[in-house]
């Protein structure tokens, strides 16, 4: 479930991350097929994080979604690159599989792969870069004024820019079309602005709020704090349009770095 | 707004196919390769599309009962279950019962890239649920009436499921009254989330363009094939968006009917979670 906040107090950049979670309604945690990492990059200017989001109609689709996040911030590229340097997640998905007694059905599911969209972020010196396939979502939030403005969504804009079958990463194969489905985005991040990092469900939800009038990105930022304020949220949502899916948000505050950090 | 219930394990939709196994299925197919008989298309429908739909469902190392699905079969003088080996006699199973349970499972080649601009041999399994008869006359109504007692019940224990889906799959005409009549009391019935609906797969022995999802009787080549248009109902919004996300020539009062072509793409116009764009259809 959620950890508690990393801060990276000594890296150039300094984020506190909050991560939330739960698994769709009917379902047990074991059936949750989202997926999260986040790590300080190697060198220490800033920090890399990253969602994936398993297909239902895919199988083993939370071991590749854990695999597509941990490779992310494990990774130093920011760029269209990275899907080229994923063989050694896919060997360790065929290796996970190999030898498993499986039934007709399952065997031939599983020859299809499993797929999954991704979103992948580096921040870095008040910077970040985006990475994604599919529909998980980056929202960019200031925290200047009192309703809080968005300054960036990415890649989808709109609610209406959901569907039930997007594009994915598949575990078998690079696909053919996948250069042109990859996007990339960059921006620059001011003290207090909070980057959320968002799987379909929760991303095309809070962006309908914010559409309607009645964004919830103040109380993100201030009373998100607890699971249990997160499950708050989520029993909220589902009397008002949310989606049952699984849901994963992650919630990173940039602060521009302290004095004393720097001088170190 | 009806046909927004939510499918899942505890609230599974429902998909019943009628099937005609009259004497007339022995007659060609004139949608497909010369020499085919009707009863050997519908065959070959019915196994792919429960193949399909078990391949739908599969997670991981098991199968998730989204569906319950029925078959029944119409020749002679009635129409009854016609589910073969350990579940004969039973209408509607979970789809896991059918998974587990085909007639046999064949072992057969089949081609596929070797990813070096090559072909290879790859040896597939292919279970068979049914395999292709014919007898007697054909009992549509009966079959109908059947299906609306079946799923009279069905929709009493699942009041707020997705309203079921019947695929009547034949080659036209009933012999036992008024196939139009029928339908409408099968597409009566319902629950909290909206009634039945009822598509209509017409294989006949006319050649000709096949024609898919119609918005009207114009273009279709007989009074059979009029007839089960105007039994088919009304595709919900959103099936016409999946429709065409697929491929498929759908528009707004597309009415659930099919000639001479294989609807695949039927079991896909209900969603039970995301489904990768880049996954092929079979």
């Amino acid at each position: 479930m959620a950890p508690p906040a990393v801060k990276h107090a000594k890296a150039a950049t300094e984020c506190d991350i909050k991560v939330f979670s739960c698994p769709k309604l009917g379902n047990s945690l074991e059936e949750y097929e989202d997926a999260w990492a986040h790590r300080q990059t190697r060198t220490p200017v800033g920090i890399r994080v990253a969602v994936a989001d398993g297909a239902t109609e895919s199988s083993f689709a939370k071991l590749w979604a854990v695999l597509l996040a941990e490779s992310y911030v494990r990774s130093e590229v920011t760029g269209a690159e990275f899907f080229a340097q994923l063989k050694p997640a896919r060997r360790l998905w065929r290796r996970r599989l190999a030898g498993r007694p499986l039934p007709w059905f399952a065997s031939e599911k599983a020859e299809q792969g499993a797929f999954a969209a991704f979103l992948g972020v580096q921040i870095d010196n008040n910077r970040w870069t985006a990475l994604a396939v599919g529909d998980c979502c980056l929202m960019q939030v200031d925290n200047v004024g009192e309703g809080m403005r968005v300054v960036e969504t990415f890649p989808l804009q709109k609610s209406s820019q959901f569907t039930m079958s997007p594009y994915l990463i598949g575990s078998r194969s690079i696909g053919d079309s996948l250069n042109e489905r990859i996007q990339i985005s960059k921006g620059s991040l001011r003290d207090g602005d909070m980057l959320l990092l968002a799987t379909d469900a929760v991303a095309a939800w809070l962006l309908k709020q914010h559409e309607e009038g009645r964004p919830l990105w103040k109380w993100l930022y201030r009373k998100l704090s607890t699971p249990e304020s997160f499950a708050a949220m989520v029993a909220y949502g589902r009397k008002n349009g949310l989606r049952n899916d699984d849901f994963t948000l992650v919630r990173v505050i940039h602060h521009d770095l302290p004095v004393e950090a720097k001088a170190s | 707004m009806a046909y927004q219930a939510e499918i899942s394990r505890k609230n599974p939709g429902c998909f019943l196919f009628l099937i005609d196994q009259s004497e007339s299925m022995e007659d060609p197919f004139g949608g497909g390769e010369a020499g085919r008989r009707k009863a050997e298309e519908l065959a070959t429908i019915l196994n792919k599309l429960i193949h399909n739909l078990c391949i739908r469902c599969s997670k991981s190392d098991s199968i998730y009962d989204y569906f319950h699905v029925g078959v029944l079969g119409y020749s002679e003088e009635s129409c009854k279950p016609a589910l073969g080996g350990e579940l004969s006699g039973h209408s509607l199973v979970p789809i896991s019962e059918l998974a587990s349970k085909p007639l046999r499972i064949e072992e057969r080649i089949k081609k596929s890239d070797d990813g070096a601009g090559g072909v290879l041999d790859q040896t597939v399994k292919f279970p068979v649920w049914f395999d292709p008869y014919w007898k007697g006359g054909t009992p549509m109504c009966a079959a109908l009436k059947e299906a609306t007692r079946i799923l009279e019940t069905w929709c009493q224990e699942h009041p707020k499921g997705f309203p079921p889906i019947v695929i009547n799959i034949t080659d036209g005409e009933a012999t036992d009254g008024d196939l139009v009549v029928e339908a409408r009391k099968l597409t009566a019935v319902g629950g909290d989330d909206g009634s039945v609906l009822l598509l209509n797969i017409h294989l006949s022995s006319t050649a000709g363009p096949s024609i898919e999802l119609p918005t009207n009787a114009n273009k279709l080549p007989d009074q059979h094939a009029k007839q089960l248009f105007q039994a088919s109902s009304t595709l919900t919004p959103f099936m016409v968006a999946r429709a065409k996300e697929l491929g498929m020539p759908a528009a707004e009062n597309s009415r659930g009917f099919i000639f001479n072509a294989q609807p695949l793409h039927v079991i896909h116009f209900l969603d039970i979670g995301t489904r990768p764009a880049n996954v092929h259809l079979r």
